[in-house]
């Protein structure tokens, strides 16, 4: 196994930029910037997998890209599967002499829907075969790219274009989300040796997870929050301020788990009500006491699920 | 009267770029601009390496400054400056 | 030196893939198809391949997997058969559009519903519109050569496609017959080492498969028709030069079998031909001047070669074992695309279709007697009598009529 070169502050951060000025993302994008920190982090001995989604469409736009570094797309299906196929050709061609590379970091950029949704079973088989392949999935809580329409990965209660409220739905969307770090490696998955969630909001976490997960052996995945300026309708400038807020509200919460062992990064002291990021975003406006009390509910039953021993707000 | 089409590559496979990419310039989505104040900031980076676009720039000599070829005016370099040291000014008051 | 072998269609492209030295396969089963990957996945295990194989997760995974090896510039294959083929889809174009020429073996298998392991050429056939190049082989040889002359037209330079060695299940995947595998060296001569213009390398990057605009879309498209002429243009000088260094000679586009002095022939494709060439001996016999073309391949569809050869006859029968209900004519893809070439010919034949072997049936010699029946007696009318015939469902032919007539004339009826 490589050992990871962690950094302990910005100032620490490389500045060599491998995703590039020039891509049609929106203003204050935070799969955008994602992508950028992922990119920092991995250097130029990178090959990006893109399935279909706005990191592929708005930064293709149009027969372009901001990568230095080479990139191809693959279908909203197939993430898993396409980079399954790169990593064995690279090592299959530098056994047999036919290529003098070095293995390339191999890193799969899939969206709330490339990544446990429809390219779900991509994922999971990739995982399942221990292709040496760094699994990213930029969630930003919808399939924005289609104009913002819902994913599992859609918070209880959001609007979206397919989950409007109404007096039949007053709550708009009614399921929880799945829970991505349970699926790949919460035991499901064995050969995950390293998983965590991270935040466009936490740069300097984000980077060195990139690292640890591109160092181990074997398949590593990374759930980032990527909070959507458009998808869930607040000003463009506030993208990592609430990426932020929420952690603070339970909304995200920051641990790694390595070798079956779950370490926290970051926990709040204390969580705040989770209003206070609600009524962050115009997706949240039309929520009545009763599902915000239910939201807390969950939050709270969250918490406590994953270990989180700190004072939890009421959910009346 | 017969159309003529652009030329395009192989399969569509195009050339990474190596500065910026020069096919999607977003300097003109803009309409706040932003400023730095050169005093007030402390070069903490958080400006740098919070911009989704690559387009805050910082040197040792120069300290921070902005990529207006690119830079789309989201304003998150200013929102996150823990000093608020960058403005955001209407497009309107510049000349340029 | 060459080896004569005993095997199937399946171990005879694994054959192929070996002496190819593929670098990846991608594996899943359905039948009837996987033994293929079976046999490939035993020389791995013994060192006799040096080949990855991933295990995908079904069939979409099988091509997309191929797909990813073959960008970053190995030789991959993969195959499949049936729902296989259909649970595939979404990733025929992406691969015929990402000009990334991996190789699949099909045997073809009935489309459910409802389940049905027999032979039918509509799976592979759906992929008609894809891009992708293929024909039937009728045997194991001829799918070990197609495999070998596929790689080189598919990986050439100027053509980048991904090919189909299609073959029909059981006839060819299943039956145990002799065939010749070929010394590495000849294979050497004659296929060049895989090396595309483009491969994900860290050193050239490039951006593979970017979101276009509307109008960067017919540029590639037209490419994509244009590389079809390249293809028929290259096939007659690989056929060529295979013979020259394996000895074997094929007729490039369309094998004419008892052609010479027929006023009607079949024109048939895949391993049916081996009976309809066994049948036409009786039929001679028995005064019928009737000979086949058999058609090596479908896509890029013989239509020029099929221009110069049909206008010899008077009728020609088209034999669908595939299903393309609602088409035009009523019989199958084979019918429309052969009416299709001669729709403009001077002095074309009469063509009509028979749809004939669906399910994985055998036809048998008497079917081929019943088709060469229909086809004289639209010889003597001199027009069509029916577009489309199924065979043993709504025939026509003499014996058919004269049980009909006994029927309506029974006591009974009265």
């Amino acid at each position: 196994m490589a050992v990871a070169e962690l950094i302990k502050s910005i100032a620490q951060a490389p500045e060599k930029e491998y995703y590039l000025p020039g891509h049609r993302s929106c203003a204050g994008c935070g799969p955008a910037l994602a992508y950028r920190l992922i990119a920092k982090a991995s250097g130029k001995n990178t090959i990006f997998i893109g399935p279909t989604g706005c990191m592929y469409v708005a930064n293709t736009s149009y027969a372009c890209g901001p990568w230095a570094v080479p990139w191809t797309h693959a279908q909203i299906t197939n993430g898993g599967a396409i980079a399954s196929g790169i990593e064995v050709a690279f090592k299959m061609m530098m056994k047999k002499g036919k290529i003098k590379d070095e293995f390339p970091n191999i890193i799969v950029m899939a969206g709330d829907g490339g990544a446990v949704d429809i390219g779900l079973q991509a994922a999971s088989a990739m995982m399942y075969r221990e292709h040496d392949v760094l699994f990213v999935m930029y969630d930003n809580e919808s399939y924005a790219n289609t104009g913002i329409q819902v994913s599992p990965m859609t918070p209880y209660g959001a609007t979206t274009m397919f989950t409007p409220a109404g007096p039949e739905i007053p709550e708009a969307k009614k399921f929880f989300p799945k829970d991505p770090m349970a699926i790949f490696c919460g035991g499901g998955h064995p050969a995950v040796k390293y998983g965590a969630t991270a935040s466009v909001s936490y740069p300097v976490d984000l980077m060195n997870k990139v690292r640890k997960g591109l160092a181990q052996e074997g398949p590593a995945f990374l759930h980032v929050h990527c909070p959507c300026p458009k998808g869930w309708t607040f000003p463009a400038e506030r993208t990592v301020e609430l990426g932020k807020l929420a952690v603070e509200c339970g909304m995200w919460f920051m641990y790694e788990i390595e070798n079956n062992v779950k370490k926290w990064n970051y926990m709040p002291k204390k969580l705040k009500p989770v209003e206070e990021y609600l009524k962050t975003q115009q997706r949240f406006a039309h929520l009545q006491p009763e599902h915000i009390a239910k939201m807390q509910a969950w939050i709270n039953e969250r918490a406590q699920f994953l270990g989180m021993e700190v004072p939890l707000p009421p959910a009346k | 009267m017969s159309k003529v089409y652009k030329q395009v590559p192989f399969a569509a496979i195009v050339k990474c770029p190596t500065k910026n990419n020069q096919s999607m310039v977003t300097g003109n989505w803009r309409y706040l601009r932003p400023v730095v104040d050169k005093a007030t900031c402390t070069e903490c980076k958080l400006c740098w390496i919070s911009c989704p676009d690559a387009t805050v720039d910082y040197s040792k000599d120069n300290g921070i400054s902005f990529n207006l070829e690119f830079c789309k005016g989201c304003g998150i370099c200013s929102n996150v400056c823990p000093v608020g040291a960058i403005s955001r000014v209407p497009e309107l008051d510049f000349d340029d | 030196m060459p080896i004569k072998k005993r095997g199937t269609g399946l171990t005879a492209v694994a054959d192929a893939w070996q002496l190819a030295d593929i670098d990846v396969t991608a594996s899943y089963p359905i039948r009837p198809y996987t033994a293929v990957m079976a046999e490939v996945s035993k020389r791995i295990a013994n060192g006799q391949m040096k080949c990855e194989m991933v295990h995908g997760e079904g069939e979409h995974a099988q091509f997309s997997i191929a797909h990813g090896a073959s960008m970053a510039g190995a030789r991959a294959t993969t195959g499949t058969s049936g729902v296989g083929v259909t649970y595939a889809f979404e990733t025929f174009s992406p691969i015929a559009g990402g000009r990334c020429p991996i190789q699949a073996l099909i045997g073809d298998r009935t489309l459910d519903p409802p389940g049905d392991f027999g032979s039918e050429h509509t799976d592979v056939l759906t992929m008609r519109d894809n891009g992708w190049i293929y024909g039937w082989a009728q045997d194991a040889q001829e799918s070990l050569d197609n495999s070998l002359m596929y790689f080189r037209i598919g990986e050439d330079p100027e053509i980048m496609l991904p090919q189909v060695v299609a073959m029909d299940g059981y006839f060819v995947t299943h039956i145990s017959q002799d065939y010749v595998m070929p010394d590495q060296e000849q294979v050497d001569k004659f296929l060049p080492k895989f090396k595309p213009q483009f491969r994900l390398d860290v050193n050239n990057p490039v951006i593979m498969g970017p979101q276009i605009e509307p109008e960067m879309g017919p540029p590639l498209e037209w490419d994509r028709n244009v590389v079809m002429d390249k293809v028929k243009a290259l096939i007659p000088k690989v056929t060529a030069e295979f013979e020259k260094v394996f000895g074997r000679k094929y007729a490039p586009f369309v094998e004419e079998y008892m052609t010479d002095d027929a006023d009607m022939v079949f024109v048939i494709s895949g391993a049916h031909a081996v009976p309809c060439r066994s049948a036409i001996q009786y039929l001679r016999k028995a005064g019928y001047k009737v000979g086949m073309c058999r058609l090596r391949w479908i896509r890029p569809f013989p239509d020029t070669a099929l221009q110069e050869i049909l206008p010899k006859f008077k009728v020609v029968g088209v034999i669908d074992t595939n299903t393309s209900y609602g088409a035009a004519g009523g019989g199958g893809v084979l019918l429309v695309e052969t009416r299709a070439s001669l729709s403009e010919t001077k002095n074309k034949p009469i063509i009509q279709g028979f749809t004939s072997g669906l399910g994985g049936e055998t036809i048998t010699h008497e079917d081929f007697f019943k088709m060469a029946d229909m086809m004289k007696q639209t010889m003597e009318a001199g027009k069509i009598i029916q577009s489309a015939t199924w065979v043993n469902f709504n025939d026509y032919d003499k014996a058919a009529i004269e049980v009909k007539n006994a029927w309506e004339q029974a006591p009974s009826k009265k």
